[in-house]
């Protein structure tokens, strides 16, 4: 027993003498635990970040302007109407072709069109355009979900109008009239009460009633359904044939070349341990030679790493990389690069390979999370959001997404091309004047 | 030669090597002997080039080397302590390798590849890959690397550490044959009688100070006495050790106690008169020759193996 005791207690001094295995141990899940609570639960310091969609109201309703106010004011939705043109002070209305334009080019992921025809006179529904791009579906199903919460918040007000249209679509203009005035002589007659009161009561519509009820059934789901119609029109990514793969194959792609890439890097330490480094040194061979060839050598791998597992999901899951094949290689290569560069970081500023791995585990699952590779950042809370573009995970699977799902143009992605890039200039100039320094080899 | 002077260098508040000078002759065997910590490796480290020293220099026929200039390292073989071979390739992978830095290619690189696998005997196991070696193995092909371009001086970091009887012999061998074609060799050890066998001529090391140097007879020749005495170590020699603390330096070994006399010791018959006199018997004690090792002791009064 005594025996048992202290072997135990060896193995806790060592493990809390093991830095990397306590931060894969506890530091990794429950910042991971931080990131996925957020998503999931809502909890964890903060609302979740609102999801950007245009609004064009082209009705002069009064029922369009009171939705449309309601909706301004949505918890999980912002509506944008107005946009700055280039060469211009002044914000203009978008119209709905510039909100298709919009989507299309990816600048938003959709627009809801009230028309001019949103609810005539005689309409006894609540009509609206969806135009959406579903490059992230689940997305698309919350934006959707989210406005019609928000719209039927709206209904109890427009109920009575809808009743009073209904009924006079199902038994007539006439017949409605001649049947409250009827009504309204009938009570009066033997009730003695105001045909006029009795007529007001017979018009008003108590609508509370349909949404205090717990039970939703179908009828009350059909009935609603009838009251508010989306007319949905994708407007990218129609002809995908796996859209789900090619939604996340950049993200997975992206995190598994950061770990492969870690892992060529941080081999310096290897070779440091074993003394070859040293003998190359010894020999005519500089630090800098030793550098540039890891450099390349690593971002050659990650080329290649990267171009496999496209070609694979092109091969075995028809995801389509040659309509825009050469500004996937653009992307490859400064995703590439920017990741080689994040692996010389790790390098130059811890001490061991055990060191490196643990912090490198560490930021690349976080960087993972928090840049989009595993769930769109838009689950997440706005903070969350704004520090998910502190990563180059995002602007590689933000790149990945573009040149994939809509064939984006190089124009298209040039901020995530340029910002990649300042990225690999930064973490290179300060690993190499770490390696300079002599602090690693 | 090679020409070592005034190096000092240091590592935070450590002073590693502290104002060293050699002078090492072509086609001399000089070795560097001292016990680990010593400053043998750091000398080594500046020598070639990979660290830089604070004062000093050190020159290769009148050529200074420095940490930038990396040609003047193509005159100098080195031999790290570790075995610095990437094991995961072959022996004709990693010789292909390190050939290639140092220029050599096409027929030029192959027939140096089996010259010096040739030399060290391991022309058959070229194609096998290092990881599958014995230690003795890989410490043969660690030395057949520093010989691929046919420099001028080899340095050895203790390459013989860890190493069986039978490799060790075979690393003699090489680097005695290789010293007899007229390659200037140093040898860094901690065994003093890898130094005595190999060298014929030694500096002795010890925290970061050259503390003698000269050919072996030159060493023992600082010693007053050129013999030691060695005591049996047993339970009785044991307690009665103390009581002939008087008689000069006495030292504790794995099996014997070593005495090296004073003055007023000189002549044997003094020495063993006393010895019976504490019932320290004649079958207890045997007296041999000095060794480096007594030179050690009598310098620095510590072992080298302390």
């Amino acid at each position: 027993m005594k025996n048992i005791y202290h072997l135990i207690v060896k193995d806790i001094v060592r493990f809390f003498n093991d830095k990397p295995a306590f931060i894969l141990t506890f530091i990794v899940p429950m910042l991971l635990i931080v990131i996925f609570g957020n998503v999931f639960s809502g909890k964890g310091g903060g609302p979740r970040g609102k999801t950007d969609i245009i609004l064009v109201n082209n009705s002069t309703s009064i029922v369009a302007d009171l939705i449309e106010s309601k909706l301004d004011t949505s918890k999980s939705l912002r509506m944008i109407k107005k946009y700055l043109p280039e060469n211009s002070n002044d914000s203009v209305f978008i119209d709905e072709e510039l909100a298709k334009e919009f989507v299309r080019t990816g600048k938003i992921m959709a627009a809801i069109v009230m028309p001019k025809d949103f609810f005539l006179d005689t309409s006894s529904a609540l009509k609206f355009k969806f135009y959406y791009d579903p490059k992230n579906e689940i997305e698309s199903a919350i934006v959707q979900g989210a406005m019609q919460q928000t719209i039927m918040t709206q209904i109890p007000k427009v109920m009575p109008i809808i009743m009073k249209r209904k009924a006079i679509n199902y038994i007539g203009g006439d017949s409605t009239a001649r049947f409250y005035r009827d009504m309204s002589r009938t009570v009066t007659k033997y009730f003695g009460v105001d045909s006029d009161s009795i007529m007001q009561n017979l018009t008003k519509v108590d609508s509370s009633s349909l949404f205090s009820s717990s039970s939703d059934t179908s009828a009350e789901v059909n009935f609603m359904g009838n009251i508010i119609q989306f007319e949905n029109e994708q407007l990218v990514g129609k002809e995908i044939t796996n859209p789900g793969l090619t939604r996340s194959v950049g993200g997975w792609a992206i995190m598994f070349l950061l770990f492969s890439i870690t892992g060529a890097a941080s081999s310096l330490f290897e070779e440091k341990q074993e003394g070859t480094l040293k003998r190359l040194l010894c020999m005519t061979v500089s630090r800098a030679d030793i550098l540039w060839s890891k450099y390349i050598y690593s971002t050659m791998l990650g080329v290649i790493q990267l171009l496999v597992l496209f070609v694979f999901s092109w091969a075995f899951f028809d995801i389509d990389i040659f309509s825009n094949f050469f500004n996937l290689m653009i992307i490859i290569i400064v995703s590439a690069m920017a990741a080689v560069s994040f692996a010389m970081l790790i390098t130059s500023t811890t001490k061991t390979a055990s060191q490196a791995n643990g912090v490198s585990t560490l930021l690349i699952l976080v960087m993972s999370a928090l840049g989009g590779s595993w769930f769109p950042i838009q689950f997440m809370p706005e903070w969350m959001q704004t520090g998910s573009k502190a990563t180059m995970t995002y602007w590689s699977v933000e790149a990945f997404l573009s040149v994939l799902w809509r064939n984006a143009p190089l124009s298209s992605v040039y901020t995530n091309i340029v910002v990649l890039l300042v990225f690999t200039v930064l973490l290179n100039t300060y690993s190499l004047v770490r390696f300079r320094n002599g602090r690693v080899f | 030669m090679l020409k070592i002077k005034n190096i000092t260098k240091s590592f935070d508040s450590i002073t590693a090597l502290d104002n060293i000078s050699l002078n090492i002759e072509k086609g001399e065997f000089f070795g560097l002997l001292g016990p680990n910590g010593a400053g043998k490796t750091t000398l080594i480290n500046t020598i070639i080039g990979y660290l830089e020293p604070e004062l000093g220099e050190v020159s290769i026929d009148g050529e200074v080397i420095t940490v930038e200039n990396t040609q003047l390292r193509k005159k100098i073989g080195y031999v790290p302590q570790d075995i610095a071979l990437y094991l995961e390739l072959s022996a004709y992978q990693n010789l292909k390798l390190f050939g290639r830095i140092f220029n050599l290619s096409g027929n030029e690189l192959e027939n140096k590849i089996n010259e010096v696998m040739e030399l060290v005997q391991l022309s058959d196991r070229k194609k096998d890959t290092v990881k599958d070696f014995s230690g003795g193995m890989k410490r043969r092909i660690n030395l057949a690397v520093s010989l691929l371009h046919n420099p001028d001086i080899i340095l050895c970091d203790e390459p013989t550490v860890g190493v069986d009887p039978q490799s060790r012999n075979a690393i003699f061998e090489m680097l005695h044959n290789l010293n007899r074609e007229g390659k200037t060799i140093l040898y860094t050890t901690h065994y003093m009688e890898e130094a005595e066998r190999l060298c014929s001529r030694l500096a002795i090391i010890d925290n970061g100070k050259i503390i003698a140097q000269g050919t072996l007879v030159d060493l023992i020749n600082m010693l007053e006495q050129k013999e030691t005495i060695k005591i049996q170590k047993t339970a009785f020699t044991q307690d009665r050790i103390r009581s002939i603390s008087d008689m000069g330096i006495i030292s504790e070994h794995d099996f014997y106690y070593e005495l090296i006399v004073n003055e007023k010791f000189k002549q044997h018959s003094k020495t063993f008169i006393r010895l019976e006199e504490e019932e320290i018997h004649n079958e207890f004690v045997q007296v041999s020759r000095a060794t480096l090792e007594d030179v050690f002791l009598n310098l620095t009064g510590r072992s080298l193996r302390d």
